[in-house]
């Protein structure tokens, strides 16, 4: 199974977008416009599709600021704790996205594979 | 009536209203799936709809074991169209006076954990992009009495869980409907109206309690087709109880 396709059709249907602009590089609440209610049907759907459990605050990286302020309170290595807490994602995927904070969500297509494929194995 | 969809989960379907609406369901070609929390409730659900075994079925949920979640949703195999809520821990205690951890425990198994059902059930509802829940909480949510705080309170905050999923939910096709009823003769109601009779029954304007059975049909009536307007609210059902002064 194609994850990245089974994902787009998904998105497709949920987000109402042309399934061209779905690229594992798209943010998905940045670009592609998904709001909370989105995120839920979204949860809902991978659960059902990939018959895997989906916590919608991992996947979606939810608590990732949370994490963040947490991290810096107890003087720990910001990314060895990040490493820690959301283990589906690559450090350098991790590297990534703090350099990339302050532009809002930053949650793209390919965290969501990610997520399906740490949770399969 | 006609119905969108087949398979009722009934929350504390132990009760004599539980049944009452079971049998109500049965007829009405909808198949009702009925929890209890100990052997006493499944024997007592067995017996009283012994003679439609095979269009019934019950399931083990006790509010406040999260385990037995798990294992009813495994059992009704993630298969719900509808849910009608009636389950309700009773808390009678002044507010001044409430043993403190039983308000923490009371809080937990009735607000807590139904949030929790409701978050599972509603996910079930969204893959099959319908479903219809009633919640049943009660007048005193309205107008307690002294000794109802913690009860009224864990109603209004229940209440406020089904309203926004129907709230956040409507255009996925999922809806909430909150019934309050009043005086009922039956369950806990009933002893209170017999060693309380005049008193309470002069309360009501309409002079009676409610039965189970009209109560039932109400609860029916807001899970047809015919209902699909009410989402997100709640309706009371006292016989003007809660109306006046």
């Amino acid at each position: 199974m194609d994850i990245l396709e089974e994902i787009k059709k998904i998105l497709v249907e949920i987000l109402d977008i042309e399934n061209h602009i779905i690229t594992p590089e798209a943010y998905l609440i940045r670009e592609l416009g998904a709001e909370s209610i989105d995120l839920l049907e979204l949860a809902v759907a991978i659960n059902s599709e990939f018959n895997i459990d989906v916590n919608d605050d991992e996947i979606f990286l939810r608590k990732l600021r949370q994490y963040v302020t947490e991290a810096k309170q107890q003087n720990n290595d910001l990314l060895q704790y990040l490493v820690e807490k959301l283990p589906f994602l690559s450090r350098k995927r991790l590297e990534n996205i703090m350099a990339d904070l302050e532009g809002g969500p930053t949650l793209k297509v390919k965290d969501l594979i990610s997520y399906i494929e740490w949770q399969k194995s | 009536m006609k119905f969108t969809g087949n398979r009722a989960l009934i929350l504390g379907g132990s009760c004599d209203l539980a049944i009452t609406l079971a049998r109500r369901m049965i007829e009405a070609e909808l198949f009702p799936i009925l929890t209890y929390r100990n052997e006493k409730g499944r024997e007592y659900i067995s017996k009283n709809l012994k003679d439609c075994q095979k269009k019934h079925s019950s399931v083990y949920l006790e509010f406040g074991n999260r385990d037995s979640i798990d294992s009813l949703l495994h059992q009704t195999g993630d298969d719900i169209d509808f849910m009608v809520d009636f389950a309700q821990g009773n808390f009678e205690s002044l507010v001044a006076s409430a043993d403190i951890e039983d308000v923490y425990s009371y809080f937990a198994e009735n607000v807590s954990f139904r949030a929790e059902v409701v978050k599972r059930v509603a996910r079930i509802m969204m893959k099959k992009k319908k479903g219809r829940l009633v919640f049943i909480s009660s007048a005193a949510a309205k107008r307690p009495n002294p000794g109802q705080g913690f009860y009224a309170a864990a109603k209004l905050a229940s209440e406020a869980i089904y309203k926004n999923l129907g709230l956040e939910l409507g255009s996925h096709g999922i809806t909430t409907v909150t019934l309050r009823p009043g005086y009922i003769d039956s369950g806990r109601g009933k002893k209170f109206i017999q060693d309380h009779s005049k008193e309470v029954i002069n309360k009501v304007p309409i002079k009676r309690a409610l039965t189970k059975k009209e109560v039932a049909e109400a609860i029916l009536f807001y899970l047809s087709n015919r209902s699909a307007g009410f989402n997100a609210t709640e309706i009371s059902m006292d016989g003007g109880l809660t109306a006046g002064k």
